[in-house]
């Protein structure tokens, strides 16, 4: 039941019992009177924002390297928007995670959520109000598929998805012939149709939505759709976790799948509705990655479920479940964005590039561990506490 | 339900052939010289899901159709994996066809299926990649210098006053894309005003480039022109810089000239690329030498094709001839 790794939430605000049966610290409520408690809170507060630190400490790379270059709205959203769609899967990725699964098969839904998108745009003109829930429910068919395999044939869930994953594949491309399908069509003056212009602000770079409205810090400009729909999705699923019965249900699963039954958790809806949820996000992430390339490549969304686990992961999440968070996988993919546009703006060779981003990975998994700051946390707490005995 | 059933043929004839292939196995000794004169050829891909590949599937079944003594067999599709292959080439040459025809994922795991082939005395045909052994009957394949060498010509034309170049490499191993950087750089030596201001590996995939010449954009004020190794990688290049409003400013070449919607040649004719250089798919090739070998004509040790530049004057003729989808 640990929410301890909640970025931003301070671990000493958590009263209830966590995951390993100890009870968190008691908070402290006196205010410092002396420099020595002040250092004990400065301590505590650096342990409750450690989910934080990779993503500032690359900001930081990023601000003094390139300055105004990596530091604007344009350098940010198209760096976002380059990793929506692999975000949006690992916001469901995180929901498996969480309810101690994992789900490989995500790519291969983004895959065929995008070759969905393009196919019904290029065949039936569809607008993209029509394709995006399409499309959502053709990955939640594969999504369910998975959880009843899950849940009902006990296969277990790498076993199960790894499945999927090859046949997911498999389905694109015989759907799509191995040929791309690129989903800005022109008339016969050279002119792009109606409906391929409407389907670009599903994420085409340069194509803004809610354009001329007055909008908070874009002003008239509009927004990039890639970039809310990520964030939107985020705030939805975190609200989910954290304030409804079901959320608190996907914690008690992941984090002992016997407690959970014996106090009369549904597991197997749980799990069910988990890689449900997930399939269906990979397959709203489809026409994302199907407007971001003018295209549906039968290939899109190729080991994209690495990304999204290493979002999930770098976020403190656990991959033996009950530990995690939404937020903290959306600073795990704010992570790996920046760190790519940091390392691009840089001009660091791609070989050093590979070696960079896998060093980061483990530095950030260590950085989120409870424990390390945390410990500096206590310490500092206690510390205070002994003083002011 | 055009392809299910097409589907649906190419099983009902791979169930017939296999029958009666198994039928002659009595008989002995291959068996297909009597009266009918019905030559089989076996074909082994190395990975269907490419666009290039996908193609010469396609334009391989329309070649060999042409020539109504030969017989293809359902194409064996290896998932660009080479151990896959392997095995694929021996059940094909259990199958004792007049022609073997392999596009080897590797050159080293094919090398011995390849001679395996040779010593069961199956003339084979390789295709655009080589294996370490001489016991085939050709190679035919294209020559990426060369495109490369005709990319940079272009760019030496486009740029008569020299310019900033940006490169968009394929996946660094492959030989491809040390063929078609070689060949740009030799070629653009020519003005040593044109310099190549950045390069990077986009992994031949369109939505690698977008976000690569998105920060190539924001830290280079003067952009001239963008070569792709690929056709995908120069369009992923293109949208970046038509989201920037900088399309205008710089040119973008691409190589590959599939005649699909999505690919090179549409796009040269839409204006996106200024051009872009045809790689063989040797499928027409490959039929006609067939066709030689099993009646034992000779065919030469080597083919090496050249390349086809797409310009917009001759985009709309080039597609035309080159769009298989509608002439099966």
């Amino acid at each position: 039941m640990s929410r301890r790794s909640v970025p931003g939430q301070t671990p000493a605000a958590t009263t209830e019992r966590d995951g390993d049966g100890r009870r968190p610290l008691e908070p402290v409520v006196a205010p410092p009177r002396t420099w020595r408690e002040r250092g004990g809170r400065v301590l505590s507060l650096l342990g409750s924002l450690q989910g934080y630190i990779g993503l500032v400490l690359v900001v930081v790379a990023g601000v003094l390297t390139k300055g105004d270059v990596f530091w604007n709205q344009q350098n940010l959203t198209n760096a976002v928007g380059a990793f929506s769609s692999r975000g949006i899967l690992a916001v469901g990725e995180t929901l498996v995670i969480l309810a101690a699964g994992i789900d490989l098969s995500v790519g291969s839904i983004l895959g065929i959520g995008s070759m969905t998108a393009a196919l019904l745009l290029t065949r039936w003109h569809l607008a993209p109000w029509e394709i995006v829930p399409l499309c959502m429910a053709v990955g939640l068919f594969f999504g369910f598929c998975n959880g009843a395999g899950v849940a009902w044939l006990r296969v277990q869930s790498f076993v199960m998805t790894l499945a999927s994953l090859t046949i997911v594949r498999g389905l694109d491309r015989q759907s799509s012939d191995n040929v791309s399908v690129g989903t800005q069509v022109v008339d016969a003056n050279g002119q792009l149709a109606p409906f391929s212009a409407a389907f670009q602000g599903l994420g085409t770079p340069g194509h803004n939505i809610l354009t001329g409205l007055p909008l908070p810090i874009f002003g008239r400009t509009g927004v990039y759709y890639p970039v809310v729909a990520f964030l939107v999705v985020c705030v939805m699923f975190q609200l989910v976790l954290s304030k409804t019965r079901f959320g608190r249900h996907v914690y008690a699963v992941g984090g002992n799948e016997t407690a959970a039954r014996l106090s009369g958790v549904n597991v197997t809806a749980v799990k069910i509705a988990v890689f449900s949820l997930s399939g269906m996000l990979a397959g709203f992430a489809g026409p994302i990655d199907a407007a971001y390339s003018a295209s549906a490549d039968p290939l899109a969304g190729t080991s994209y479920e690495l990304d999204a686990i290493a979002a999930a992961v770098i976020g403190g999440a656990s991959l033996a479940g009950g530990r995690g968070s939404i937020i903290g996988t959306l600073v795990g993919a704010l992570i790996l964005t920046l760190l790519d546009n940091v390392l691009g703006l840089n001009a660091v060779s791609d070989n050093l590039q590979l070696i960079v981003k896998g060093l980061i990975v483990v530095v950030a998994v260590v950085l989120q561990r409870p424990g390390l700051l945390i410990s500096l946390g206590n310490f500092g707490r206690e510390f205070t506490r002994r003083r002011t005995r | 339900m055009k392809r299910l059933s097409r589907g649906f043929y190419g099983l009902a004839a791979a169930v017939f052939l296999a029958g009666l292939l198994g039928g002659c196995g009595g008989g002995g000794g291959g068996g297909s010289s009597s009266g009918g004169q019905q030559f089989v050829v076996a074909y082994s891909q190395s990975n269907n899901a490419e666009p290039y590949r996908a193609q010469l599937n396609i334009q391989l079944q329309h070649f060999v159709k042409k020539y109504p003594d030969l017989k293809l067999l359902p194409i064996a599709d290896a998932h660009q994996d080479s151990a896959t292959q392997v095995s694929q080439v021996q059940n094909l040459i259990a199958q004792k066809p007049s022609v073997l025809i392999v596009s080897p994922n590797e050159p080293a795991p094919l090398t011995a299926a390849v001679q395996q082939a040779c010593s069961a005395k199956i003339p084979v045909i390789i295709l655009d990649r080589s294996v370490n052994t001489d016991c085939y009957t050709s190679f035919i394949g294209g020559d990426n210098v060369l495109i490369g060498k005709r990319a940079g010509e272009l760019a030496v034309k486009l740029l008569p006053s020299g310019g900033n170049v940006v490169e968009l490499r394929g996946i660094l191993s492959d030989q491809p894309q040390i063929d078609r950087d070689q060949g740009f750089r030799d070629a653009i030596a020519a003005n040593p005003n044109i310099k190549i201001v950045a390069n990077r590996e986009g992994k031949w995939l369109k939505e690698n480039a977008t976000p690569i010449m998105q920060q190539w954009l924001a830290q280079y004020p003067k952009i001239d022109l963008v070569y792709g190794h690929n056709d995908p990688m120069a369009l992923g290049a293109y949208l970046a810089a038509k989201a920037a409003n900088r399309d205008k400013e710089m040119k973008f070449i691409g190589i590959d000239g599939l005649a699909i919607p999505d690919g090179g040649i549409r796009a040269v004719q839409l204006g996106e690329l200024a051009g872009t250089f045809i790689y063989p798919t040797c499928a027409q090739q490959a039929a006609d030498s067939a066709e030689k070998i099993v009646h034992h004509q000779p065919v030469s040790k080597k083919q090496v094709l050249g390349t086809t530049e797409v310009t917009p004057q001759n985009a709309a003729q080039l597609y035309q001839q080159y769009d298989f989808s509608k002439q099966q």
